[in-house]
């Protein structure tokens, strides 16, 4: 039950704006949850109101099974990273992560040792002014990794990393998901979480659209669909056509085809003479599949556009 | 939407944490981890020692500025400077326990606070133990010592009037009466180093009529002397000295003076005695402590900036998130937050207070001036309670920037209050000032003050108390802001 982030029923208005809309969901351990959503959609306010940062006007929020504002040593039960640069700047990195230790009565032993797990060695008697955002980001990893927390949470974690932090941070999520804790991490690019996460949970405008493993949805995105190369595009459209496929031309010499199997295409253009130089089945990408689910949040947008003043 | 499918969990134990046991909570761990923010900001552990050498070079500058013109060639103990032993006194020796006797007829001129009656005191000089036993026209009967003003009794009763005065030990009794046989008593006060053979006899006083005229950047006092004369009868003395002659006590202004404002006239067993001047505390005095201590004023301006930015740049940083992560009850972080900077803040004072004080003597000494002493517990108090002034303020700053949260309009807000009035006050009239020096949070700079001046607005500890009011308040607003706000 420690390592669950869960939430539910939570709602949240700023003003006339609604910010996080009846939403439900739970980060369960031993996997990394993806929380998406473009940007705006209530990702950061959700993470606020499960730390007990903001004040939900109704639903919970609980950190293993326990609403977070009652936590005594809360550094030991969910670490987290809201914001990277939510540090004094004249402070030594160190000092940063012992001030936060001290708070929960936590050894400067663990100080050294998250230092080192967040691979900030050299860097941790410098002033964190003068931090490039990559070391920022380790720095507020190991604020996060402090309590050795069974559930971690961290906002946008990517953002603006090099190629090779985000692969760092990546192996890292994984490896800490691998040790059985509960993962939730957010961001408005879903290709960021392309092979970092097992599950997903997507909103849009505060409301949730999907709560899917990642396994599942890729699937679902790709289903019946099958790339077909060829010179003559216009003769294979309308023999696919006539056989009831749905066929879309996507270059000059590219289709792409629902309706049928790869099977079936291959015998009906061989039936009717038309050569093909390449057929594969579609394999989507979690891009494409956010696409795909937030095809449907664009209408649910306007609908709700319309219903709010 | 598909139901949530533990992909991998079955792989994996759920995690507990390896460091939970050790974690521990509580409001002294808080104090610790709010007191390494303070200290690991370079700059601020440096403007808490600005606040220390602001107040201490104030205190040097203000000590090589100022010279006694007097023509002594010793220093004026502090403290003797603080009274004033005028009047007019005849007197009788009075050789070990004693009693004086008289009845006051009448009495002219001098103002409410004109004084005619007894007086026991330990010789002519300055300064001596005294007790007196007075009317006055607008006070009642009072039994005064130790020249400080008021005294017991007070009510009704000016003359005519019986009057008598005992000595047994240190001891000295007042006693009132309408008609020379039911006696009522006023008082008693003991006397600290009475010698065994005192003197005992009548005595006039009147304070000075003065006029205070204020604007900003100074003020003028004028000082006219009143002259009350009043005429005493049935005067006795027990036991009679044998052969003893009524003496008077040399006027402290010198041998000439005008005798138709200081002098004796008998006639039969009625005196008349005019005087004038008053005995009692000196209002006009300088109170040196306080101003060896002024450079706390803009000392204190940086531990207000520095009380501000603590709160503040958690703000502007996003940082109070994390405090709060890691702290989720917030009135404890607030509290620990304010406590700290207090301790700071107190610690800068003592080291500031001590140091003006000790390090500002040597001056005063070259330049012909007394030094406060720290022997003197007015002026142990006005130093200490510098420190917790500081201590004070900084709580209060502490509150205001939770409830302003940016760091521009905190510290105007907080060096406003408590600067504005002092300023202010010295372009209004008295009693105005007065008022504005009680009722704003800069009340709490009369904890500074060693001697009841006439500008005197509240006594030490009620103006302390203001300040801390203030605190409470403010502090109050801040733990119901904190807690109810989002972060």
């Amino acid at each position: 039950m420690d390592a669950t982030i869960e939430v539910r029923g939570l709602r949240k208005r700023f003003g006339p704006t609604v910010a996080v809309d009846d939403l439900s969901f739970t980060a369960g351990p031993g996997r990394v949850t993806g929380f998406v959503g473009p940007n705006g959609a209530g990702k950061s306010t959700t993470m606020r109101m499960i730390m007990g940062l903001d004040r939900p006007d109704a639903g919970t929020a609980l950190v293993g099974g326990r609403p977070y504002r009652s936590l005594r040593t809360p550094l030991c039960k969910l670490g987290a990273m809201l914001d990277a640069s939510a540090v004094h700047p004249a402070r030594r990195a160190r000092d940063h992560l012992l001030w936060l230790a001290h708070a929960n009565g936590l050894p400067a032993r663990r100080v050294d040792e998250v230092i080192e797990l967040a691979g900030l060695g050299g860097a941790a008697r410098r002033r964190a002014g003068g931090f490039s955002l990559g070391m920022r980001q380790r720095l507020g990893i190991a604020a996060a990794l402090l309590g050795d927390p069974p559930a971690l949470m961290f906002d946008e974690p990517v953002n603006g990393l090099d190629p090779e932090g985000i692969a760092w941070m990546r192996g890292l999520l994984r490896s800490l998901a691998a040790e059985g804790r509960a993962v939730l991490v957010s961001s408005h690019l879903m290709g960021e979480l392309e092979g970092g996460a097992d599950h997903l949970v997507v909103i849009g405008r505060g409301r949730l659209i999907a709560d899917t493993a990642v396994q599942d949805l890729l699937e679902a995105a790709s289903a019946g669909r099958v790339e077909l190369r060829t010179a003559r595009r216009q003769e294979a459209m309308t023999a696919l056509a006539h056989a009831g496929a749905t066929v879309t031309a996507t270059g000059r010499d590219a289709v792409t085809v629902t309706g049928l199997t790869t099977e079936r295409i291959i015998t009906l253009l061989t039936g009717a003479g038309v050569a093909f130089t390449g057929i594969a089945e579609h394999r989507a990408s979690l891009e494409e599949a956010y696409m795909e689910l937030t095809k449907d949040a664009v209408e649910f947008q306007a609908v709700t556009g319309r219903e709010a003043p | 939407m598909t139901p949530a499918k533990p992909a991998g969990a079955a792989t994996a134990e759920p995690y507990r944490s390896t460091v939970q046991a050790e974690a521990r909570d509580g409001f002294g761990r808080l104090l610790i981890a709010e007191w390494t923010k303070l200290r690991t900001v370079p700059r601020w552990t440096l403007t808490l020692l600005a606040a220390v050498l602001i107040t201490v070079v104030v205190a040097l500058l203000t000590a090589a500025g100022t010279e006694s013109s007097g023509s002594g060639d010793r220093p004026v103990d502090s403290a003797r400077r603080q009274i004033i032993d005028l009047g007019h006194y005849t007197y009788l020796p009075l050789g070990g326990d004693g009693s004086v006797v008289a009845r006051v007829t009448s009495q002219q001129g001098g103002g409410g606070w004109a004084k005619a009656g007894l007086m026991i005191r330990g010789s002519a000089e300055r300064a001596t133990p005294y007790a007196a036993l007075m009317v006055t026209p607008g006070h009642g009967v009072r039994l005064q010592t130790g020249y400080k003003g008021d005294g017991a009794g007070g009510g009704a009763g000016s003359a005519p009037r019986w009057l008598k005065l005992t000595r047994a030990g240190a001891t000295v009794t007042g006693y009132e009466s309408a008609d020379g046989r039911g006696w009522r008593r006023v008082g008693s006060v003991r006397l600290k180093g009475l010698p065994p053979s005192a003197l005992a006899g009548m005595f006039v006083a009147a304070p000075d009529e003065t006029k205070v005229r204020r604007m900003f950047g100074g003020e003028s006092v004028d000082g006219q002397p009143s002259v009350t004369r009043a005429t005493f009868d049935h005067v006795s003395a027990s036991p009679a000295p044998p052969g003893a002659q009524w003496r008077d006590r040399a006027s402290p202004g010198g041998p000439a003076a005008d005798p138709s404002m200081d002098g004796r006239t008998q006639a039969g067993g009625t005196f008349t005695l005019t005087g004038s001047g008053d005995v009692g505390p000196n209002e006009f005095a300088d109170d040196t402590t306080r101003t060896t201590l002024t450079g706390v004023l803009i000392g204190q301006a940086a531990i207000v900036a520095l009380a501000v930015l603590f709160v503040t740049s958690e703000y502007r940083r996003g940082m109070l998130r994390t405090t709060f992560a890691a702290t989720p009850r917030r009135g404890r972080v607030l509290a620990a937050k304010a406590v700290v900077a207090g301790l700071a803040a107190m610690a800068a004072g003592l080291a500031a207070a001590f140091g003006a004080v000790l390090l500002a003597a040597p001056l005063q000494r070259s330049n012909g001036l007394s030094p406060p002493s720290l022997a003197d517990g007015a002026v142990l108090r006005a130093v200490l309670g510098t420190a917790a002034l500081l201590a004070v303020v900084a709580v209060f700053t502490v509150a205001v920037a939770v409830i302003v949260r940016r760091s521009a309009p905190a510290i105007t807000v907080v060096l406003m209050v408590l600067l504005l009035p002092q300023i202010v006050a010295t372009g209004l009239p008295l009693s105005a000032a007065r008022w504005l020096e009680r009722l704003t949070p800069a009340a709490g700079f009369a904890i500074q003050q060693t001697v009841v001046r006439f500008d005197r607005a509240i006594g030490p500890w009620t103006g302390f108390g203001v300040l801390c009011a203030y605190a409470a308040a403010a502090m109050a607003a801040a733990l119901w802001l904190v807690r109810k706000r989002d972060t």
